[in-house]
């Protein structure tokens, strides 16, 4: 399970352009649940998965995986438990190295990398199995470099790599938005089969209402750095786009009364 | 005209053992250069300073009466050492990794004059590695060739193991994408820090054996050193290609004995030495530019490599 505790990180401190990009943001995450955020631009959603994976540190505040703090870990510390889609695809994979080579990163992400041969014919099968899944032919393509292959196939490979460890917590960081609508609904029902079938607790920002009413326990809406809004339950199950864009503007009109 | 074609040849052939001795021994150096440049994607000048290093060391250690092995593995050590400093001042300070490396190499220039307490220092009749080879005269190429071009075999078939093992391929992501290799839980400091301090490692050994070979160390023998070593790994990669990691090893070696020949058959024609590294560099650059000439023709050039910042 996941859990936020009053974070706080401002950039630029002290300067004319002070951003607060978190404003003591507490959530909640239950093992095997799956979170969609939702939030306008500069709400603060990357910043949380930011500061969840480790790569933004915080002014204050604390971050538990199941449990233990892991607020003063580097990146490839936490790395062990939680596992992360990029947006970009090009950033979730090694471009210059074969399909194979980067599962086999992906397969060593939990344990102590040896000086043993990586690429085993054992691995190997169980690569082209899990990869087999997705339907792309990936499975025949183990010896071929990451850049030859499309923005949707590197992004599902991205997505098999990220959930082959069964890891303790999946980010997904709008891993839908670069791709187009037909490969986008691809990567997203190989998402959401492989976090049903090994119950992921999962985290998923996005900018698509309508995957955040189809998919995910809970809707999480952050709005300047903390959450304004969430809906779980029967609600969830009952929510329509209209109604989350809706608070959207909701949210918009404060704004402009605010002012 | 003949004439000259056949003393060129004649003088040419004559200087084939002599160039091969060297160009096994300077290899290492091509090596040293080639794992932070394509491996970590890590363009470092270390070398510049971690050549001669080597042979300092080696030399002050030859001459206090340190038998050969002992100087060379003093020398690789000290190499090391220089290596992980420039993937440091790179890490910590967030300086561009050429800036870093001239840092070191001009700061090595210095600590290489200390530690052998003058410019240079004849080690002339002190036991060498190439004593040992059994049936060749020592003194010979060909003792030399032997015992070079066996250690670069050892070091070729270690380096080729290594890069296929879990880590290894940890170290290659590193250079591939640092982000990707952060978020799959590998160390990227480690990782960088350890693969530039054994490329120095590389360009000191280096070092160690050419002192060995000629009989004497300068502080002033890494002088150009880079940019023939860069010449003969782009002439490798030419050659054997870089797709793969048993290419990608193969090259250094490739490319530096054809690139020592090839100087060899230029200087036997009768190019004057000091127009030697005008040549050189004119050929590194063609070779660095030749993608980018071919991209702007429209042909489907791969993409500008990126390197670290």
């Amino acid at each position: 399970m996941l859990e936020i505790r009053s974070a706080r990180k401002t950039f630029y401190r002290g300067q004319a352009d002070e951003k607060i990009a978190l404003d003591g943001l507490n959530l909640k995450l239950a093992t095997g649940e799956f979170g969609v955020v939702i939030g306008s631009n500069g709400a603060g959603k990357s910043s949380m998965l930011n500061a969840i994976s480790g790569s933004l540190g915080l002014d204050s505040g604390q971050i538990l995986v199941n449990g233990s703090d892991v607020s003063n870990m580097p990146v490839h510390k936490r790395a062990v438990r939680l596992a992360r889609v990029f947006q970009d695809p090009m950033k979730g994979t090694a471009a210059s190295m074969t399909v194979a080579e980067n599962m086999l990163l992906a397969d060593l992400r939990s344990t102590r990398r040896t000086l043993r041969r990586g690429l085993t014919a054992a691995r190997l099968a169980t690569y082209r199995e899990r990869l087999s899944i997705l339907g792309l032919g990936l499975e025949n393509r183990m010896d071929t470099r990451v850049e030859l292959l499309s923005g949707g196939q590197r992004q599902s490979l991205s997505l098999i790599m990220a959930v082959g460890g069964s890891p303790d917590l999946l980010l997904l960081d709008e891993h839908t938005a670069a791709l187009d609508p037909r490969t986008a609904d691809i990567v997203m029902d190989a998402t959401v089969r492989a976090v049903d079938a090994l119950k992921l607790t999962t985290l998923m920002v996005t900018h698509n209402m309508q995957h955040a009413v189809d998919f995910g326990h809970r809707v999480i809406m952050l709005d300047a750095g903390r959450v304004r809004l969430e809906i779980a339950g029967e609600e969830k199950a009952k929510v329509t786009v209209p109604d989350l864009i809706g608070h959207f503007s909701v949210k918009t009109d404060r704004m402009l009364l605010a002012s | 005209m003949m004439d000259f074609v056949q003393t060129t040849f004649a003088s040419f052939i004559s200087l084939i053992p002599v160039t091969l001795a060297q160009s096994l021994i300077l290899s290492f150096v091509v090596l040293g250069i080639m794992i932070p440049f394509r491996m970590l994607s890590f363009p470092d000048l270390t070398s510049e300073g971690a050549f001669p290093l080597g042979g300092c060391v080696c030399g002050v250690l030859l001459a206090g009466g340190a038998s050969p092995v002992t100087a060379i593995s003093c020398a690789l050590l000290a190499g090391f050492v220089a290596g992980c400093c420039t993937a440091f001042i790179h890490l910590r300070f967030r300086i561009h990794t050429l800036l870093a490396g001239i840092l070191m190499m001009t700061m090595l220039y210095s600590i290489n004059l200390r530690i052998m307490g003058k410019s240079n220092l004849s080690v002339f009749g002190s036991p060498t590695v190439f004593d040992w080879v059994p049936f060749a005269q020592p003194g010979f190429p060909v003792s030399k060739i032997v015992a070079a071009g066996l250690l670069a075999l050892v070091v070729f078939i270690v380096l080729n193991l290594f890069f296929k093992t879990e880590q290894g391929t940890a170290v290659r992501a590193v250079g591939a994408n640092p982000d990707m290799a952060e978020a799959q839980g590998i160390n990227v400091w480690a990782a960088t820090i350890g693969g530039v301090g054994l490329a120095g490692a590389f360009s000191a050994l280096s070092g160690a054996v050419m002192v060995q070979s000629q009989g004497f160390a300068d502080v002033n023998m890494g002088l150009g050193i880079l940019i023939n070593g860069l010449a003969a790994l782009m002439i490798g990669e030419a050659i054997v290609g870089k797709q793969t990691v048993w290419r990608q090893l193969t090259a250094p070696f490739v490319g530096a004995v054809v690139y020592y020949q090839l100087v060899s058959l230029c200087l036997a024609a009768g190019m004057p030495p000091p127009d030697l590294k005008l040549a050189t560099g004119l050929f590194v650059l063609a070779m660095l530019a030749l993608p980018s000439l071919r991209r702007s023709r429209g042909a489907g050039a791969p993409a500008r490599e990126t390197f670290r910042e």
